[in-house]
């Protein structure tokens, strides 16, 4: 009679649990309904409340995933890496759930799975791609055990919310110790990165680009000295921020043999290069801009490999990928306009490189806002190397945003003569002057507010440039 | 013909204590002079190269993480009786956030205690969460009473006993969210934890320690004439516009 008792407790929780699942993901269903209905993006509160109802939600739909649970980590590319990884998986054929919006926090990841379960809490889905905010990790792997994880790069970002980038690493740690099992995928030329692959027995990729790709500035570097001793790294050569082929000689920490493995990479028009692994040799020709996205695409490519083996569209995948809002985004307003979201040094830098490489008479627009998404603190320009846009066919400099005047003064000491350089404190008038500019092409390198704001502005003159026609 | 008037910078561990754009003050001392017809030299020392504080006419101590803060502070220490004495003969040293920390006795960090350089009796200790924010002071610093504009970051208390401080907060945290005093003025040592390019945006603090610095090295009072600072007066006046009104 006591055993008969406690299997019904048993099964009365079981069937409660079913009931709140049910409630929690009807109810994120409804509130995700809503406030698409008042035309809010990426609210955090249909998960919320999901998660509030009960807090199993995110443990139960995760654990009806078949094949695999995969997270993307990193400062920069996370979105672009965890949208092609699911662009990959789903080329095969499988059913794949993801936060593409980019909602990467605890209620993002949660309201992503209830999205695509039944209003029952089923969920039919053979893999799983989330990208996660490095500080969300902890929290979110409490609910979900990935079986494996991308980490693309650490840069300083944002350093307002989470202090210093020590405070990240320490962040990822302790995430990582929730999860033993978890494979890692590493960004191989970024010791920040490969030191999550030392001192430890679960199985690491490493992937990086194996020659000097004649990339690297001289700009200010993060991270340089050795995670393990704090030696001074030695590289036999740099591509980015602290990212190339590192070693440090005094505890033997350097960058492993390459699992993925890039090599004759070409940057002329678009992004060439080949990629060896287990075996293979895989050639790569996209029409994407900038060093960087290699990175993003190799990452992606070696998760949906390892996790659903060959992409046989892989090219395919890449050619009808639409890059995300503001990452080198196209605009026809009398000219070419290209938007592109740059949110810290790192960022910026290559995006000045690579406008750089355009050889055409140029007009730049640069845009800081200080809202609480972007960070607060913007001592970071001068961090960048605003200097290296002289002598690169600039006629016009245009600053705008929240923080125009700081950008002015920044640009004064870049050795931007004030002639050239316009300050327009609202984002429109900002992207008029840009387009009217003596250019022949105009570049407009925004950070995170101010991105979406100057998208609908650009599309807007973009459609009245139509009408003129 | 008379020498040109040049000053030497010396920015110490831009490899490690460098956070923040840092550069930023750098480049407004540099700036500054060069803009005047001046000269500027500009030495940065890594923390393998050997320091002639001596040779120095204004000194840079930038800011770090608490990582790179306790690699610099062992080799900071074996410097201490040459930072004494240029401290002593009123050589112009500017600490900028982790660099203000080891100007004091010590930075205790949790359990763990970090030496300073004993130049300022003065300590820091952590405590609940970091102080974050942009900041507004008032400041008597080149004698005459300015609004200073900066961003604060940092896990540190820092106590400063009877200085004078830098400024008295209007708007942010300060030393230690208490006493409403932010920084630290000893002879011509100006520690604060406004970091990143409070030169630029403050260019009469910038001038006043390169005045300090010249009169030191020149033994008279140099004339620094005006310089077109309307870009400067703006990103300063925007500043303080929006932080002190709150
Ligand atoms: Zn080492």
């Amino acid at each position: 009679m006591n055993e008969n008792h406690r299997f019904c407790t048993g099964r009365m929780i079981v069937n409660l649990n079913r009931f709140r699942l049910f409630l929690a993901v009807a109810a994120c269903k409804i509130a995700i309904w809503g406030s698409k209905l008042l035309g809010k993006k990426g609210s955090s509160m249909p998960g919320q409340l999901a998660l509030k109802i009960y807090p199993g939600v995110l443990r139960d739909l995760a654990a009806q995933v078949k094949r695999e649970i995969i997270v993307v980590c990193g400062t920069n590319g996370k979105t672009t890496t965890n949208n092609l990884l699911y662009s990959f998986l789903a080329s095969r054929g499988y059913s794949v759930v993801c936060n593409k919006v980019g909602a990467n926090m605890l209620y993002g990841v949660c309201c992503a799975f209830a999205a695509d379960a039944s209003v029952f809490g089923k969920l039919d889905a053979d893999f799983a791609c989330m990208e996660v905010d490095e500080a969300s990790c902890v929290k979110v792997f409490a609910h979900m055990k990935p079986n494996k994880m991308i980490l693309t790069n650490l840069f300083r970002d944002q350093l307002d919310r989470y202090g210093e980038i020590d405070i990240t690493v320490d962040y990822l740690k302790r995430a990582l110790a929730l999860v033993p099992d978890t494979e890692l995928i590493l960004n191989g030329d970024d010791p920040l990165v490969a030191q999550f692959g030392e001192n430890t027995k679960r199985k690491c990729y490493y992937m990086g680009v194996d020659e000097d790709v004649g990339v690297s500035l001289n700009e200010t570097k993060e991270g340089r000295f050795c995670v393990m001793c704090g030696e001074r790294l030695e590289y036999e050569y740099y591509h980015y921020s602290q990212l190339g082929k590192f070693h440090c000689p005094s505890c033997g920490f350097a960058r492993r043999a390459l699992d993925f493995r890039v090599s004759g990479v070409s940057l002329c028009d678009g992004l060439e290069f080949q990629l060896e692994y287990q075996g293979h040799i895989v050639p790569f020709d996209v029409h994407y801009r900038g060093f960087y996205n290699i990175y993003n695409i190799v990452l992606s490519y070696a998760a949906a490999v390892l996790a659903a083996g060959e992409i046989p569209d892989y090219a395919g995948v890449l050619a009808r990928y639409q890059p995300q809002i503001g990452r080198m985004e196209e605009f026809q307003i009398g000219k070419k306009i290209v938007l592109n979201l740059s949110k810290n040094p790192a960022g910026f830098n290559q995006a000045i490189s690579t406008v750089g490489k355009d050889e055409r008479p140029k007009d730049i627009l640069i845009a800081i806002n200080d809202n609480a998404q972007d960070g607060k603190d913007i001592s970071w320009i001068w961090d960048v190397d605003f200097e290296r846009m002289n002598g690169i066919g600039v006629r016009n400099f245009i600053v705008s945003g929240i923080r125009a005047d700081d950008l002015a003064l920044r640009m004064k000491y870049a050795g931007i003569e004030q002639e050239r350089m316009t300050k327009a404190y609202g984002l429109k008038e900002a992207a008029q002057a840009l387009a009217s500019g003596g250019g022949e092409i105009g570049y407009a390198l925004v950070n995170y507010t101010a991105v979406f704001r100057m998208q609908d502005i650009l599309k807007e003159l973009e459609k009245e440039a139509e009408n003129l026609e | 013909m008379s020498e040109a008037i040049c000053l030497t910078i010396g920015h110490l561990f831009p490899d490690l204590l460098n956070l923040y754009g840092d550069r930023g003050n750098l480049l407004a001392l540099k700036n500054r002079l060069i803009w005047r017809g001046m000269e500027a030299e500009v030495v940065e020392i890594t923390k393998d190269d050997p320091v002639e504080l001596a040779k120095m006419d204004i000194v840079f101590l930038g800011g770090g993480s608490d990582r790179e803060q306790r690699l610099v502070c062992e080799r900071l220490r074996t410097m201490r009786q040459d930072f004494r004495s240029y401290v002593d003969e009123d050589g112009v040293l500017a600490a900028v956030c982790g660099g203000y920390q080891l100007l004091g006795s010590y930075y205790q960090l949790g359990e763990e205690k970090i030496p300073g350089l004993e130049l300022l009796d003065i300590y820091t200790k952590t405590g609940e969460g970091r102080l974050i924010g942009n900041v507004v002071l008032e400041s008597n610093f080149t004698g005459k009473k300015e609004m200073v504009v900066g961003f604060e970051n940092h896990g540190g208390r820092t106590f400063t006993g009877e200085y004078e401080p830098f400024g008295s907060v209007i708007c942010g945290y300060g030393n230690n969210a208490e006493d409403h005093k932010e920084g630290v003025l000893y002879r011509n040592v100006l520690g604060t934890y406004l970091h990143g390019p409070l030169l630029p945006k403050n260019p009469t603090i910038a001038d006043e320690l390169l005045r300090r610095a010249l009169a030191r090295k020149y033994g008279r009072a140099i004339a620094l004439e005006p310089l077109d600072d309307t870009l400067e007066q703006e990103a300063h006046d925007y500043a303080v516009k929006r932080f002190s009104q709150k």
